[in-house]
């Protein structure tokens, strides 16, 4: 009983506290409470400006989003597409690749003066001028749509699954032709996934802030994120920037309240049972058009980028040709051996990913327990606090922690472990919804049947439940871990000169133009978290792209 | 109104034929049932007279015209067929009345008409209360409603079920029979039905085709093929069933050993001599444990089997025994009611007389 206890009342604590610090610092200073801080972040015209420009973005954000994602999730699920395996796994693989890298390597690839294709541009065709700037407005929607689109497709991937061919044979049968079937049967039933795709990329953009601060910030484009983070730097303005995270929490907690709603009663629940089949569009002689068509939009997220950032990390000039003369593994060095920053960012993402993920399982693993078996009245409410990071975007919630923080009784500014506190925090919906749903999976007479037998519920949750859990666990675990090494919008006001780590090096490095070592440390976050994949889909035994909520 | 005719309809998938050279002349107003186990081609039958798929050879006909050949299609939407799938195929983002509805969006109907319509035949189906639900409110038996009625409503020439009732459990599996039955009586409509539930087929269809691996292998009415089947399957497959292979002696004796010969009843395959196969029900054998009552029986022209009682399971409404024979060795299944009861290890006679004894080849 007292674990149960315990476990419940870390949680209630962890997620409300921060919460609390934001409200309070934003209606209360020295002088006692007033609304003065909101007046000034809904009348001064550079705040009004970020948050119109944070709505355009990530409404272009979505759009984009919602054509890309879509069509590769009809293409995946309703065709005879070949190499679906692969590109499912390129799908993953945009999803896995930190926006902020996304940015950088774009930075390199379509920079106005040395990107890469505009090099090439100016070779093909001698011109003088440049063909992308992705310092622009259009330029950084772009690259924010291209690691956004996994959301809308892995909604509408599932979506395409349900819905079976006799759902659309049904409407023929009795008439419809084959337009009047896709607009009365398929796109209605498509369609809450749509929307819900939708506001899911809206969200995510919405609370990014590597991208828009590498690709915005030159341009002089501010969002809500950037400009809260310029409140940070001196002279800090923390009660400002507490005023100006509600306005995104709260545009946050309606719009999932929006998504909620509308995947509410009609839902796509498949109705009936057996029988449903999925017959596939046949593409005949086109196959290979569309094929190269895929191959091109997931170039433009992951082959290009990753390409660059491995042309960089190998060459002493990365706007050269990577010939013998320009090849070079100075950057590994460096970035490995010589430079103490980075040297110690390695270890502190490290340390605080392994940390975080053990540690946030465990918890998840008890809070999932709790619910699940409803071990004590009310126990099904903790689910709310367990889910409630996914309306606080990072930034909002690293103000919270930093204002919460920073005085006494708690002082974890300076350590890591306020950095741990965010993660845990930020990755604790993930990590809960996996083992909700590996336990919803078990059924607990199998614990029953052990505890008949003498052993108490703790023993039998380590005997019988966690291993018939432990494929669900390690998945949980590894996206916890994954989360956290790629984590940049709360360490970036969170870190202090011991505690960065190498989202918040990169962001550093980029200032000093030291393209080779970031692109190592790129090419590292995004090998361990590739390795991390695969070692569980490995040992799991299961596909952790498929399970992914 | 409406008669449907395949004339060897043959569909293959990569090279193996899942329909196989299909003959059936379906009269108007007819309830014909197709069954028999997963993979015979039954659906692969129904989808192709529905036109969602393509026959490789042969064609099909309504009411003498081509609607299917290698080289006609017309498409699903304009055959003026219904049907019921597998899974229901209820739209779930529609409700009970708006899934009813719907096919009469393509009929020259005013909208008054329509709804007259749809709630006519939400009253015929027991469902006039629930038509503002969706779908997912529903229980499985009351889904299998909407998707009777949003066949029906269109007035359909012709309907196609396939295997509607495998996702009910029993007891509602038994009602639906009936209520389908009950619909067919009350709209005449046509109707091909697949199952591989002979009950079903029995209680439902004026016809049924028993199909085995592509091929039709028999066709008649529920009695016919219940109690003169042609083929071991036939027989195997519908019921529970005795089968004795033995030597046909002449026109229509069997010996099944040495000294046991039984008559059979005339069949098609009474002619030519050599190993022959027996179905014999086992609700058609007559049981005693008097040899005086078991004699005379046997010289009015019973075939008589002496053995002894190996088992018995007591059903209440029935009691099924498993006879073994000194020879040939071999046990025989007899269902008896229950007035006269008999006990394990006891010396039995069980009789059947030659009408029920019949010839089936080895198919």
């Amino acid at each position: 009983m007292p674990v149960w206890i315990g476990v419940t009342v870390f949680l209630v604590f962890l997620m409300l506290f921060p919460l609390w610090s934001i409200f309070r610092a934003s209606l209360w200073d020295e002088s006692g409470f007033s609304l003065g801080r909101y007046l000034e972040v809904f009348t001064n015209p550079v705040f009004l400006k970020a948050i119109w420009n944070t709505v355009v973005i990530s409404f272009w954000v979505g759009v984009i989003s919602v054509v890309i994602g879509a069509l590769l999730a009809w293409l995946v699920t309703r065709t005879d597409l070949p190499w679906k395996k692969p590109i499912r796994a390129l799908v993953m693989a945009s999803f896995v690749t930190p926006p902020f890298l996304g940015a950088f390597a774009w930075t390199l690839l379509a920079g106005p003066n040395a990107g890469a294709l505009n090099k090439l541009y100016r070779f093909i065709t001698g011109s003088e001028d440049a063909l992308f700037n992705v310092f622009t407005m259009p330029g950084l929607i772009f690259v924010m749509a291209l690691y956004s689109f996994p959301y809308v497709f892995s909604m509408v991937a599932n979506v395409c699954e349900l819905i079976s061919s006799d759902l659309e044979d049904a409407a023929e049968i009795l008439g419809a032709n084959k337009w009047q079937t896709a607009w009365t049967v398929t796109m209605p039933l498509a369609l809450p996934a749509l929307i819900g795709g939708f506001i899911l990329a809206f969200l995510h953009s919405l609370s990014l802030f590597g991208a828009p601060a590498i690709l915005g910030l030159p341009a002089g484009i501010h969002t809500i994120t950037t400009q809260i983070w310029a409140l940070f730097q001196y002279p800090p303005r923390l009660d400002i920037a507490a005023a100006f995270s509600v306005p995104l929490l709260l545009a946050t907690m309606v719009l999932i309240a929006v998504q909620k709603k509308i995947l509410g009663r009609r839902g796509f629940s498949t109705v009936g049972g057996k029988g449903g089949q999925k017959r596939l569009i046949r593409f005949g002689w086109a196959r290979v058009p569309v094929l190269l068509l895929v191959l091109g939009i997931l170039s433009l997220s992951v082959f290009l980028p990753y390409w660059i950032l491995l042309k960089a990390a190998l060459s002493s000039a990365w706007a050269m040709p990577l010939t013998w003369d320009n090849f070079t593994l100075k950057n590994f060095s460096f970035a490995f051996f010589e430079y103490g920053d980075t040297q110690r960012a390695i270890y502190n993402t490290f340390k605080l990913g392994i940390l975080t993920a053990t540690i946030g399982t465990l918890v998840a693993t008890l809070i999932a327990y709790i619910t699940n078996r409803n071990l004590f009245r009310g126990a099904r409410y903790l689910t709310f606090f367990a889910l409630a990071p996914l309306v606080i975007p990072g930034i909002v919630l690293a103000v919270g922690l930093f204002i919460a923080y920073t005085r006494p009784p708690l002082v974890l500014y300076g350590t890591i472990w306020i950095l741990f506190v965010a993660y845990l925090t930020k990755e604790m919906p993930i990590g809960f919804s996996q083992a909700e749903s590996t336990f919803k999976s078990i059924h607990p007479e199998l614990e029953d049947a052990s505890r008949i037998i003498g052993a108490n519920r703790l023993l039998s949750l380590k005997d019988v439940t966690v291993p018939l859990a432990r494929s669900g666990l390690i998945a949980a675990w590894s996206f916890i871990f994954i989360g956290v090494i790629r984590e940049l919008s709360a360490s970036i006001l969170l870190f202090a000169p011991a505690s960065k780590v190498v989202s918040v090096v990169i962001f550093d490095l980029k200032e000093e133009g030291q393209v080779g070592v970031i692109s190592v440390l790129g090419i590292l976050l995004l090998a361990a978290s590739f390795a991390v994949i695969l070692a569980v889909q490995w040992f799991a035994g299961r596909d952790v792209v498929a399970t992914r909520e | 109104m409406a008669t449907v005719s395949l004339h060897g309809l043959t569909k293959k998938f990569t090279g193996m034929a899942a329909v196989d050279d299909l003959r059936l002349e379906i009269k108007d107003g007819e309830f014909v049932s197709l069954l028999g186990p997963s993979g015979c081609g039954k659906t692969t039958t129904l989808r192709l007279v529905a036109g969602f798929l393509q026959p490789d050879a042969g064609e099909i006909r309504v009411n003498d015209k081509i609607i299917s050949s290698a080289s006609t299609l017309i498409p699903p939407e304009r055959r003026n067929m219904s049907m019921i799938f597998q899974s229901y195929a209820i739209w779930p983002h529609m409700t009970v009345f708006q899934n009813v509805a719907y096919g009469l969006k393509f009929k020259k109907l005013s909208r008054q008409e329509a709804d007259q319509k749809v709630v006519k035949l939400l009253r015929v189906v027991h469902l006039e209360n629930l038509k503002d639900r969706y779908p997912g409110e529903l229980s499985g038996g009351q889904q299998q409603r909407v998707a009777l009625a949003r066949a029906l409503v269109v007035e359909p020439h012709i309907l196609l079920l396939d295997e509607p009732l495998s996702n009910l459990d029993a007891n509602l599996r038994e009602e639906m029979r009936f209520e389908i039955r009950r619909l067919h009586e009350e709209f005449g409509i046509t109707t091909i039905y697949v199952t591989h539930d002979q009950a079903e087929a029995m209680v439902t269809s004026d016809r049924i085709v028993v199909l085995n691996k592509g091929r039709m292998v028999q066709v008649g009415t529920p009695s016919e093929i219940f109690d003169q089947p042609r083929t071991r399957f036939v027989a195997e497959f519908i019921g529970k069933t005795n089968i004795l292979s033995g030597q046909l002696q002449d026109g229509n004796a069997v010996s099944l050993a040495t000294d046991l010969q039984i008559r059979v009843a005339q069949g098609p395959h009474s002619t030519a001599s050599g190993e022959k196969f027996v179905c014999i029900r086992p609700h058609n054998f007559l049981l005693t444990a008097d040899e005086s009552e078991a004699r005379a029986l046997a010289s009015k022209g019973f075939n008589l089997f002496s053995g002894v009682l190996e088992r018995r399971i007591y059903f209440g409404d029935s009691v099924d025994y498993t006879v073994t024979l000194a020879l040939p060795p071999v046990s025989l299944r007899v269902v008896t009611p229950p007035s006269r009861q008999f006990d394990k290890g006891q010396r039995v006679f069980a009789l059947a007389h030659p009408e029920q004894c019949v010839l089936v080849s080895n198919d």
